[in-house]
């Protein structure tokens, strides 16, 4: 069993969390620029790009708070931390290398419970404003759980039946040698699709997309839009992330120390992602529900069946 | 010299802008996403987020109103600029930025006047503080009293005959995305339109043409006009079009090289030089099997019907969805490139603009406006915008009803 | 308790890191007192307040997903023993999963993920 990490990474955790997301917001915002404004025509230029996100951060910690007519506040607020605190604690799971901030024997389920906290997070923040835009986006994320939870579900359920535990390290012990990836590809899709709709981002911003004004977003200025949006990022970072203990092996790869091998995978996860949202419009869920029931769960039930068929005859 | 100075500073170096676009300034719309975009600013889409409101166009005294609401709703540091005339952006841009600034920066004045004016608020009867303490709505008040000068929803019948909360939401002017000037007063059931009142900002009487119109007025006015000229507003038209429709999906990257594309063809930019681009985007929106399945159905207009309905133009041959209309404004462009810069005079008998026959006995867009309640009424919040979007109705063709009318008689 | 201490800590960094990130805004906030005002819609006023019974038309889908849900629970600690219980652990959350599934098809035949 690997053994746990020491306390002051709690502290190393979210500020490491918080790197990643800035890394990946800047990423996005330099493949946005070229689309808007063209190529980047120097490096100096690019990097100004990229640093969008900083500058926007700093733009929010300037604006004065605000708050509208007879809102929830308790709720309202609410809501908004609880998106990054829900992304940070689903993070404490995740490995470096092989050492998590914490390992418990349950982990996976732990990982699934916090990220579920999400649901409750912008429903409540489309809420607490008392305006009709914010509400829709609210609801629109609910929609959005029915629809990707269950794939989800069983996608970490499968790689966590594959290890035969729910212990994070049993799963990346499991794949020295062979990776997840390559015996559950429908699994590890799936779960990528999910993870992009539950940090309600790119073809799944839906609910806090444009056409609502930014539905569960509408309202939020100052700090609680910086913690709402940004917390959005987060989340990104870690359920992009807990794709590499589940289906890519985790720490594991020759030459390079685990950790590094870490690193590498989720940059990778997470730029394939950002790029990879500029080939998709935002999916409604009046759409996606039927696809998401009847290609993806039953999808997903299959690769189960296969994987739990190679466990017994292994 | 103090840091917290200098972080408020550095913090409105790039503001982010909410732009409001009145009827007629569609030219000065065009030119503000242009400037805006050249500078790098954030643009976003509601009063919360925003730090700086450009009005577009000259506000009538009754616009004063509600874009005083939404300046007073956006928090400090905040700045409303209005540009009338063409050419003048840039610098009101620059002025802005300063103002913002140097508002950041000094603090205390706004904030004193602000803690005033609360307090003033606070001492009427139903006032904000009073509201707080009432809109949280707990189950066992039914009485739908007013609370913080505002009535709570009331029920109605939706189509399956259940008796449901109902909320008024009047959608546009300021919303992005959006036709200048359209005002959707929707009847919203959850995120169901329940009834649709067509209804728009006033009509000020202009001296200037529709922008996206211009070149087959002033030939049919006698002027001479080129025919290239005309092909590229029709192509920017339809860019323009296209770009919002895909804003409103939610495809921002295609959108943005539609929106980029579109600002080249104004600008003269020659075929050589846009054409692979273009087709470029043409072929990935063409090709976009997610993008059909998504917007396929949405806003389902049979040629027969449209005709009925007095539509002519892309939305009539398209004879189709919203997925059909987009590509048909897509090929229109795409076509359009070979005559880019066709210098023979227009016909003036020509009179067939972006949205459709200009000398009938209405403007193109005052149809695709008469039609929108019937394919709205049903659809989820999110469909109506696309629906609205992918007819992209021109509310500047109004104010110029009775010009057309006169020529063809 | 050793699994989980760590969590707590962690809760509380991340408390403590919200509370300086919001500290750090009323500090540069270019007014301290927070603005009052209506919701957007686009500019004109709404005729209630938003806050109401809303109406979802995908009421069926919740049902179903609940039903689904609930099972889910059971795949957890069903992981774990599938080679120590054998084939008849397959077999049996398999038929399981099998039986839920159909009732999910028969739902989407009647129309219940659909509602546009």
């Amino acid at each position: 069993m690997p053994d746990a990490a020491p306390l002051w990474a709690t502290v190393v955790l979210p500020v490491a969390l918080a790197v990643a997301a800035v890394v990946a917001a800047g990423f996005d915002a330099m493949l946005s620029g070229s689309a808007e404004r063209g190529p980047a025509g120097s490096v100096r230029e690019a990097g100004l790009r990229a640093l969008a996100p900083l500058r926007e951060a700093l733009r929010l910690l300037v604006q004065r708070p605000r708050r509208t007519t007879a809102a929830d506040r308790l709720l309202g607020r609410l809501g908004v931390v609880l998106v990054p605190v829900a992304a940070v604690l689903a993070g404490a799971v995740l490995p470096w290398g092989f050492r998590a901030v914490s390992d418990p024997s349950v982990g996976i389920v732990w990982f699934n419970a916090m990220e579920a906290l999400a649901w409750a997070a912008v429903w409540l923040a489309g809420w607490g404003p008392n305006s009709a835009l914010s509400l829709v986006g609210g609801y629109r994320f609910l929609a959005q759980g029915l629809a990707y939870e269950l794939p989800h579900m069983f996608a970490i359920t499968t790689a966590a039946l594959g290890a035969e535990s729910l212990r994070v390290g049993d799963v990346v012990a499991a794949q020295d040698g062979l990776w997840f990836v390559v015996w559950m590809p429908a699994a590890f899709v799936v779960y990528l699709l999910s993870a992009l709709a539950m940090s309600f981002w790119g073809p799944f911003e839906h609910p806090v997309s444009r056409d609502a004004a930014g539905g569960a977003a509408a309202e939020l200025a100052g700090v609680d839009r910086l913690v709402f949006l940004g917390g959005r990022w987060l989340l990104l970072v870690v359920t992009a992330g807990f794709s590499v203990p589940l289906f890519l092996g985790g720490g594991h790869g020759p030459l390079l120390p685990g950790w590094a091998w870490t690193l590498v995978k989720t940059v990778a996860v997470l730029a394939l992602l950002v790029a990879g949202r500029r080939a998709l419009p935002v999916l409604r869920m009046e759409r996606y529900m039927e696809v998401a029931w009847m290609v993806l769960v039953p999808l997903t039930l299959l690769q189960a069946l296969f994987v739990a068929v190679v466990v017994l005859n292994r | 010299m103090d840091l917290r100075g200098a972080l408020r500073r550095t913090a409105m170096t790039r503001p982010a802008v909410l732009a409001v676009t009145l009827p007629g300034a569609t030219e000065l719309r065009l030119e503000a996403e242009a400037e805006v975009r050249r500078r790098g600013w954030p643009v976003v889409d509601a009063p919360a987020a925003a730090d700086l409101l450009v009005v577009c166009g000259d506000p009538a005294s009754d616009d004063t109103p509600w874009l005083d609401g939404i300046e007073r709703s956006m928090p400090e540091p905040a700045l409303r600029i209005v540009a009338g005339e063409s050419g003048q952006l840039a610098d009101a841009l620059d002025t802005a930025r300063r103002d913002l600034i140097d508002k950041a920066a000094t603090r205390r004045a706004a904030e004193v006047a602000e803690v005033a004016h609360v307090a003033d608020v606070s001492d009427e009867p139903g006032g904000h503080e009073h509201g707080d303490h009432e809109g949280h709505g707990d189950g066992h008040d039914h009485t739908m009293g007013e609370v913080a000068g505002l009535p709570m929803a009331e029920r109605g019948d939706d189509r399956d005959e259940l008796r449901l909360d109902r909320l008024h939401v009047p959608i546009g002017p300021a919303s992005s995305d959006w036709p200048a000037g359209l005002v959707l007063r929707l009847t919203l059931q959850g995120d169901v339109v329940q009834g649709v009142e067509v209804d728009h900002l006033p009509l000020p009487p202009s001296p200037r043409l529709p922008f996206w119109d211009e070149p087959w007025l002033r030939a049919a006015h006698g002027d001479e006009v080129s025919r290239g000229s005309a092909v590229r507003r029709r192509c920017a038209a339809h860019l323009d079009s296209a770009g919002r429709l895909l804003a409103v999906v939610g495809w921002d990257d295609v959108a943005a090289r539609c929106r980029r594309l579109r600002d080249e063809v104004l600008s003269g930019a020659s075929r050589e030089s846009i054409g692979g681009d273009l087709r470029r985007t043409v072929r990935r929106v063409e090709r976009s099997r997610p993008l059909r399945w998504s917007i396929a159905g949405l806003g389902e207009l049979p040629a027969d019907r449209a005709r009925a309905a007095g539509v002519s133009g892309p939305a009539l041959a398209a004879d189709g969805d919203a997925h059909d209309r987009l590509l048909k404004w897509l090929h229109e462009v795409e076509r359009g490139l070979e005559g880019l810069d066709d210098a023979r005079p227009l016909a003036p008998d020509d009179r067939t603009g972006p949205r459709g026959r200009l000398d009938g006995p209405q403007p193109p867009s005052r149809a695709l406006l008469d039609i929108l309640p019937e394919l709205l009424t049903g659809a989820e919040f999110a469909c109506a915008r696309i629906i609205v979007a992918s007819l992209d109705p021109d509310l500047d063709e109004l104010a110029l009803a009775p010009v057309s009318g006169a020529a063809h008689a | 308790m050793d699994t989980w201490q760590p969590m707590l800590v962690l809760l509380g960094v991340i408390g403590a890191g919200l509370a300086a990130l919001y500290g750090l805004g009323l500090w540069l906030a270019a007014a301290r007192a927070p603005l009052d005002t209506g919701p957007f819609a686009g500019g004109l006023e709404p005729g209630e307040h938003a806050v109401s019974r809303f109406h979802v038309r995908w009421y069926p889908v919740t049902m179903i997903f609940l039903a689904f849900d609930m099972e889910m629970l059971f795949m957890y600690p069903w992981v774990k023993v599938v080679s120590e219980v054998g084939t008849p652990a397959v077999v049996e959350m398999f038929l399981f999963l099998g039986i839920l599934f159909a009732a999910v098809a028969y739902a989407w035949r009647e129309g219940a993920l659909r509602w546009t």
